[in-house]
């Protein structure tokens, strides 16, 4: 087995994953094999440090559907780092059983140690961490912005166009995108986090303004998005939401349950406002008021205000 | 009509599992078992439609010994028959062993028209087992599905991805995964449960599905798993008159720097 393998279809990731390739390269002495599906972003793959790149031509783009077809270019592998977005996870899973490989899906680190792939990762919905060890052949997913995008390789690599088969038992009739508000909270520095202990949708501008005030973003538990519809998708964090890590998170009428703070615990400063002073919000947070949002609320956007 | 297998995991509740607070081991001594939530969907899934359109719903299951004390709780929600296969191999396996287990034992007690399973198990939330079982058993699979319609052996869903909603239909067998929003699941009243002591049950052997003492090694092999302790100030303010409480706040975020 010789290689590092990536892919991502989402061309940012891609790039990012080079970072723990390159670093794999270097503990295991083989080539960097990046996987691409359009021309641009395989020629800045190659520029970017990848060996080789291979562009595959599949004619419905359709990334859940490259199983087959992926793991007959990476049967050599040794490692194998996928993208973590939900069609990456879905083709990685695919690739793995096929490779009759481990995956550790979400990969929070990588190491290599005694010919093996060590991974952490989180488990039981962020309650702890669990490190694992894979055998090669590997297959890692890896979360978006966990790594930076490397510096331009010194030697670009090359780029080579593979025809790949795509799994044409599925059709896909539609796809219709997701209403974007054009926020990426994910990049905010200040939040401002809703949960259940606001009782109507018409309530929430108590916290549009206090993030105003803030320059900052509202942001919200998977319950007032999927459940409430309040607020849309790409707002909630947690376990299968977003992953945030502002200066301040801003915890409002919302109990921090373990599933939705595993996606804010990495913020640097955390205030929760909270009318349960048993909330488990509380013990996640560093600053705490207990009281009634609807009370605190209007004064602490007056307070910053002045 | 449409013959359903659900594919369900019998979890440790996280909820139950402590800390300890000297080395970060966990103690999942007072952990009870449940059904791993996302697949109390691919249940309540199954059985409504084959509620309001005929068919079946049976559900598999491989675990440790412990698997047993589900069988009553899924046949309560649902299922029509239940198929476990218990041994100790569980405790070890990771995603590879897993769906090799299910694959063979799908091949012994299938074919199904629809394989569902949920988004992912609530301990380990791999949101692999779909993926890999229908990579096992050559059929397509449909992951992360919010809508689904079973109509004269096609099947069509609509995902729901972060980048978009995709509608897609396959025709013939398909692995499933849902999304916990597809539908809210029941909470079974005393009739069902009392009814799922009059449901099937049948054990497989795990040594009559072919599968080699290889394949039950992990090829990910947990090393440890430690608590997670987050480090916080927990300065928490509770004054009579709120504005009090503000007030101590904004001063503290400000020697945090955060104005």
């Amino acid at each position: 087995m010789t290689g590092i393998f990536l892919f991502s279809e989402d061309p940012v990731l891609a790039k990012q994953l080079l970072t723990p390739a390159l670093a794999l390269k270097g503990a295991l002495d083989q080539p960097i094999t990046a996987l691409a599906l359009d021309g641009a972003t395989a020629a800045d793959l190659a520029a970017l440090g990848a060996d080789t790149v291979l562009l595959l031509q599949s004619a419905s783009g359709w990334v859940e559907g490259l199983g087959d077809a992926v793991t007959d270019l990476v049967r050599a592998a040794t490692v194998v780092l996928v993208g973590g977005t939900q069609r990456g996870k879905h083709l990685a899973a695919h690739v793995a059983a096929k490779l009759d490989a481990g995956l550790t899906t979400d990969a929070k680190s990588l190491a290599i140690e005694d010919g093996k792939l060590v991974t952490s990762r989180i488990l039981y919905a962020g309650l702890a961490v669990g490190v694992e060890e894979l055998a090669f052949p590997a297959v890692a997913t890896i979360p978006p912005r966990s790594y930076p995008t490397p510096e331009a390789a010194q030697t670009p690599g090359s780029v080579e166009t593979v025809a790949v088969t795509d799994d044409i038992r599925v059709t896909v009739t539609g796809t219709t995108p997701t209403e974007s508000s054009g926020v990426d909270i994910s990049l905010a520095n200040k939040l401002v986090s809703v949960g259940r202990g606001f009782r109507s949708k018409d309530d929430l501008p108590l916290a549009e303004g206090l993030a105003a005030k803030l320059k900052g973003e509202v942001s919200c538990t998977r319950g007032i998005a999927e459940d409430e519809y309040w607020l849309p998708i790409e707002r909630y964090i947690g376990i299968s939401g977003q992953t945030v890590k502002p200066d301040l998170y801003l915890a409002v009428g919302l109990s921090g349950q373990v599933q939705h703070m595993v996606g804010a615990r990495e913020s640097k400063i955390i205030v929760a406002i909270n009318s349960d002073e048993r909330a488990p919000i509380f013990e996640a947070a560093d600053y705490g008021i207990v009281g009634d949002l609807y009370a605190v609320l209007p004064l602490l956007t007056a307070a910053i205000t002045s | 009509m449409p013959k359903f297998l659900v594919l369900y995991k019998w979890t440790l509740d996280e909820q139950d599992i402590k800390i300890k607070s000297d080395d970060l081991s966990l103690d999942a001594s007072r952990a009870k078992g449940k059904i791993s939530d996302f697949d109390r969907n691919a249940i309540e899934e199954a059985a409504r439609i084959v509620e309001a359109k005929g068919g079946s719903v049976d559900v598999l299951t491989y675990g440790s010994a412990a698997v047993k004390q589900s069988l009553k709780d899924v046949l309560s929600r649902g299922a029509d028959k239940a198929y476990w296969i218990a041994d100790a191999s569980a405790e070890t396996a990771d995603a590879v062993v897993t769906a090799k287990v299910l694959a063979a034992a799908i091949r012994k007690i299938g074919p199904y028209d629809v394989i569902l399973t949920g988004e992912g198990s609530s301990d380990q939330f791999n949101q692999q087992t779909a993926p890999r079982v229908a990579a096992l058993l050559g059929l397509p699979c449909l992951s992360l599905v919010h809508k689904l319609d079973v109509e004269a052996g096609t099947v069509s869903v609509t995902r729901k991805l972060a980048v978009c909603t995709e509608q897609a239909t396959v025709s013939g067998p398909v692995v499933v995964s849902v999304l916990s929003d597809i539908n809210k699941p029941r909470i079974p009243g005393l009739k069902q449960v009392l009814g799922a002591a009059k449901k099937p049950n049948e054990e497989i052997a795990l040594g009559s599905l072919g599968v080699s003492p290889a394949d039950l090694q992990p090829k990910a092999v947990r090393r440890s798993a430690k608590g997670f302790v987050m480090t916080r100030k927990n300065v928490v303010f509770k004054d009579a008159n709120p504005a009090d409480s503000v007030a101590k706040l904004v001063s503290s975020l400000v020697s945090e720097g955060l104005f």
